[in-house]
C-alpha cells in the first residue's frame, strides 16, 4: 500500500479545484470584455470535472452496474484496488467549456464596438453564479487540503514505528 | 522450527494499517471527486475485509485486495453524484484514528520484542 499515492488523489483535486477558481477569475475579470481575439465579446468559461479510472487493469467498468444517471455515470471502479501500480483514482479537469449563451446586449451609441443599431453585446457573466463557484472551489480545495494534512500525519505516525 | 522474530500480532496490524490505508485512499478519492457530475460515492466493508484478512493471514495466505463497494442510501444531487462532505470528512478522521491505533498497537508490540532482546542488560 503506498501511501504517497493518497497525496496524488488529493494534490490532482486540488489543481482541478485551482484551475476551477483560476476560470472564475478569468470570467469576473472578463465581465466587461467587449473585444477578444475571435472577435466578438468574451464568453463565459466553465470547466468539467471527471474521475480519473486508475489503470484498465483494475477497471470495472461502472457505467454498466450503476446504470448510469443521464449523461454518461463517471465513478471509480467497483472491483478491487489492484496492487500492481494502479494510477491513483483521482480527478482531472476533462475539458473546459465554453458558455454559448446569447451576450447581453446594452444601448450605448458612443461605445467603440456598438452595432448598427447602437446596441454593445457584453458577456452573459452573471456576479453572483461566479461568486457561488468560487465559493464551492474554495471549500472543496479546502477539504482536499485537509485531506493532505490526514495523510502527511499518517506518514509521519507510519515512520514512528521504527522508533523505539 | 524457525525463530520469528515478528509476531502473530504484529503481522495482524500490518494487515489492519493495510486496510486502514485503504479506507482512506478511498475517502480521498470521493473527496477529490466531490465536484464531478455523475461520480458515485465508493467505499468498503472495513469489518468483513478485517476478518477475511485474519482468517487468510491464519491459513499463510498473502494479503488479498481490497473489495469496493458504491455506498448505498446517499442523496444524489442534481448532477448524480452522491459524495457528502460531511460523510467523508468523517470517515477520513475515522480511518486516520484507525491507522494511529495500528502504529500505536505496532510500536508497543516491537518495544515488547527489543525489551525480550535486551533483556539481559
Amino acid at each position: 500500500m503506498n501511501l504517497f499515492g493518497l497525496m496524488d488523489t488529493s494534490g490532482q483535486a486540488m489543481r482541478a479545484e485551482r484551475m476551477r477558481a483560476e476560470v472564475v477569475a478569468a470570467n469576473m475579470a472578463n465581465a466587461e470584455t467587449t473585444r477578444t481575439a475571435s472577435g466578438g465579446p468574451y464568453q463565459r468559461q466553465h470547466v468539467v470535472f471527471a474521475a480519473n479510472k486508475g489503470d484498465s487493469g483494475f477497471l470495472n467498468s461502472l457505467a454498466s452496474a450503476s446504470g448510469g444517471s443521464g449523461a454518461g455515470s463517471t465513478a471509480l471502479p467497483v472491483g478491487n484496488f489492484g496492487s500492481s501500480g494502479a494510477a491513483a483514482p483521482g480527478v482531472h479537469i476533462a475539458e473546459v467549456v465554453t458558455d454559448t449563451a446569447p451576450p447581453l446586449k446594452r444601448y450605448d451609441p458612443g461605445h467603440p464596438d456598438a452595432g448598427a443599431d447602437g446596441f454593445v453585446s457584453y458577456p452573459d457573466i452573471n456576479p453572483l453564479t461566479e461568486m457561488v463557484d468560487l465559493m464551492g472551489a474554495t471549500r472543496a480545495y479546502g477539504l482536499n487540503g485537509s485531506a493532505v494534512q490526514a495523510e502527511k500525519a499518517m506518514i509521519v505516525s507510519a515512520l514512528d514505528i521504527a522508533k523505539s | 522450527m524457525g525463530m520469528e522474530i515478528e509476531t502473530r500480532l504484529s503481522d495482524q496490524l500490518a494487515r489492519f494499517l493495510d486496510l486502514a490505508s485503504s479506507e482512506t485512499k478511498l475517502t480521498a478519492a470521493n473527496m477529490a471527486n466531490i465536484d464531478t457530475p455523475g461520480y458515485r460515492t465508493v467505499g468498503m466493508d472495513f469489518e468483513t475485509e478485517m476478518s477475511e484478512a485474519l482468517s487468510g493471514l491464519d491459513q499463510g495466505q498473502a494479503a488479498k485486495p481490497v473489495r469496493i463497494q458504491m455506498t448505498d442510501g446517499l442523496i444524489a444531487r442534481p448532477d448524480g453524484n452522491n459524495v457528502s462532505l460531511d460523510r467523508e470528512s468523517l470517515n477520513l478522521a475515522e480511518a486516520q484514528l484507525k491507522f494511529k491505533t495500528g502504529v500505536a498497537l505496532l510500536r508497543q508490540e516491537n518495544q515488547r520484542i527489543l525489551d525480550a532482546i535486551h533483556a539481559d542488560k
